[in-house]
């Protein structure tokens, strides 16, 4: 493992770890805090992020979520306001959402698409206006995005749009408690907030100001995620938090990823990429009902409507799966089942599941071994291992929803 | 032999778990100073009256103990172990007649987060897996240097242990040593 720590920057995921040295990490406004909690710290998308803690294993972190609330430290994830007259049009344009239907104060998950249809980046985009939104894009993908946006606007015609990103703390709440924690620490009735939803919220005696908090995130349970702009008040909050240590504790990136596995979530670089288009990830209902009709309405529009249109033009798609035994992980070959020679796919995540016990994963699969229920071989250090499609997500969700 | 560097570029499931790994080193330097020895309790220590003739380590973290009738038992060592975390599934050889070499391939060590082979540190056959292990993959993370034994093999060539990149204990906790200050 130490010999890996040497050749982190020559042979992985060499876009996660913008720097060279670990004194350039950044630190987000947690970072004292984390090491105060006894994280083990690790560089991931040019931040120096927290991915365990002292005396939680990664299952009993998982398990945690799961039952009480945890809190993730999210800040390293990209902040951005898009504004003024054409916002909207200009969005529509990068993205195949329909946000003139979507409700102020509501939120979708969508995606930036190149002019192939392929996912730049996926996102959060939050609307609070006409023509006003909150986005949140990924750690990984932010060079890239900057550089997607700023040629985008570039363009002339939307010479009356601003966008602008900001730092500052992000963090999520999440778990079946984390309503009755963050209730404590604000006046506002968090039971009229849904899923999907935000709003701006008091909280008492950390800052004058209200802070954006949308009812989201990324482990399928109930939770929050809460930007918080002043990073002292920040700091303030999150370990008043932490002192609610009978229901709430610092969750790394080890957890957060098999949660929002068993989730069945997407994880862009792994399900989605430049090359995939919504439709290949499963992900049609990120084009909105009203964007069906222009094969110019928006980037890639032309490919993306298509492929609703016929369906059997699209070769793959993304699927869950579940195994026994050793666990699928990113890269491994799946082959057909009746035909152990014809490779089929790829898996594109996968761990052992601590909540269900066995493994879950998700593939790019071509037809018509995508089917829910299809037997299939994925190769296992060498060994054809079996294992079925299976309906996602793999852990019910619970989100908190008008009854 | 137990190579999580050469396990984690190519089988882990994504940066921040094979980051993960690589950076884990401050968590258990604390550790290694103390547990990597042979749990005196276990089998591993018991199977005969007075205890292994000689345990040896790999670079790669497995660890081997050999008793005087020629029988060894095989695992990963305690700072192997921590830096893994939780085990969830150890593939286990099949038992057969046929002989194994050096750094042929035992099995696996799952965790959540990434999976490691471990190889064979000395020539011999496979005599016995520990079952248990099926059941109890926690065993690896409990007790990794006595329950938590692999495999027991029949050696083919004691000198094996003496030759190579075989490490004692005191050789062993220098290499984990050098390896925390080089990084």
């Amino acid at each position: 493992m130490i010999a890996f720590r040497g050749s982190l920057h020559k042979n992985t995921v060499a876009r996660f770890y913008s720097t060279a040295s670990k004194a350039d990490l950044i630190k987000t406004p947690l970072y004292d805090l984390h090491v105060d909690y006894g994280a083990t710290i690790v560089p991931y998308a040019g931040f120096a992020m927290p991915v365990l803690y002292k005396g939680q294993s990664h299952i009993e972190s998982h398990k945690w979520t799961r039952t009480n609330a945890g809190l993730f430290d999210v800040s390293h994830m990209l902040q951005h306001k898009v504004s003024g007259p054409g916002a909207t049009d200009f969005l529509q344009k990068i993205t195949p959402s329909d946000l003139y239907s979507l409700p102020p104060m509501t939120g979708t998950l969508s995606c930036l698409l190149n002019d192939n249809g392929g996912i730049v980046d996926d996102c959060i985009i939050n609307k609070h206006g006409d023509d006003s939104f909150y986005i949140v894009t990924n750690a990984g993908c932010r060079a890239g995005d900057l550089a997607f946006i700023e040629k985008e606007l570039s363009s002339g015609a939307f010479d009356s749009v601003s966008h602008s990103t900001f730092e500052g703390a992000l963090l999520a709440l999440q778990g079946p408690k984390a309503a009755q924690v963050l209730q404590k620490f604000t006046d506002y009735d968090l039971s009229s907030l849904y899923f999907g939803t935000s709003d701006f919220v008091a909280l008492k005696g950390f800052l004058p100001d209200k802070v954006h908090v949308s009812r989201a995130g990324y482990t399928g349970e109930d939770g929050f995620e809460i930007s918080i702009p002043v990073d002292d008040a920040a700091r303030e909050f999150a370990s008043a938090l932490l002192e609610l240590s009978d229901v709430v504790k610092p969750i790394g990136l080890a957890a957060r990823d098999s949660l929002r596995l068993e989730a069945g979530m997407c994880l862009y670089g792994h399900e989605m990429n430049e090359a995939t288009t919504p439709i290949e990830s499963s992900l049609n209902w990120l084009v909105g009902k009203s964007r069906r009709s222009d094969v110019n309405g928006f980037n890639g529009a032309k490919k993306i409507l298509s492929q609703l249109e016929n369906p059997k033009s699209v070769t793959f798609k993304r699927v869950g799966i579940t195994s026994k035994g050793p666990s699928p992980r990113e890269g491994n070959s799946v082959f057909s089942f009746e035909d152990p020679e014809k490779r089929v796919g790829v898996i594109a995540s996968g761990s052992p599941s601590p909540t269900l016990g066995g493994n879950v994963g998700q593939a790019l699969l071509d037809k018509p071994f995508n089917k829910i229920g299809t037997k299939i071989l994925i190769e296992i250090r060498g060994k054809k291992r079996e294992a079925v499609v299976s309906k996602m997500p793999f852990v019910e969700v619970k989100y908190h929803r008008p009854s | 032999m137990f190579n999580l560097s050469r396990v984690l570029i190519t089988r882990s499931t994504k940066a921040p778990v094979r980051a993960a790994l690589a950076q884990s080193f401050p968590v258990f330097a604390r550790r290694f100073n103390s547990t990597n020895t042979v749990n005196p309790d276990s089998v591993v220590f018991k199977y005969s009256e007075s205890g292994p003739l000689k345990v040896k380590y790999t670079p790669e973290h497995e660890w081997i103990a050999y008793h005087q009738d020629g029988t060894a038992f095989i695992g990963i060592t305690s700072y192997a172990a921590d830096s893994l975390g939780d085990a969830t599934y150890i593939e286990l050889p099949e038992i057969t007649e046929d002989s194994i070499e050096q750094g042929d391939t035992l099995g696996s060590v799952e965790s959540v987060k990434s999976a490691s082979e471990i190889y064979s540190p000395v020539s011999g056959i496979v005599t016995e897996v520990n079952e248990k292990l099926h059941d109890s993959p926690e065993l690896i993370n409990e007790d990794p240097m006595g329950a938590g034994w692999i495999v027991k093999v029949k050696l083919a060539n004691e000198a094996e242990l003496d030759e190579g990149a075989l490490l004692d204990t005191e050789s062993y906790q220098e290499f984990l040593k050098q390896d925390a200050e080089e990084h």
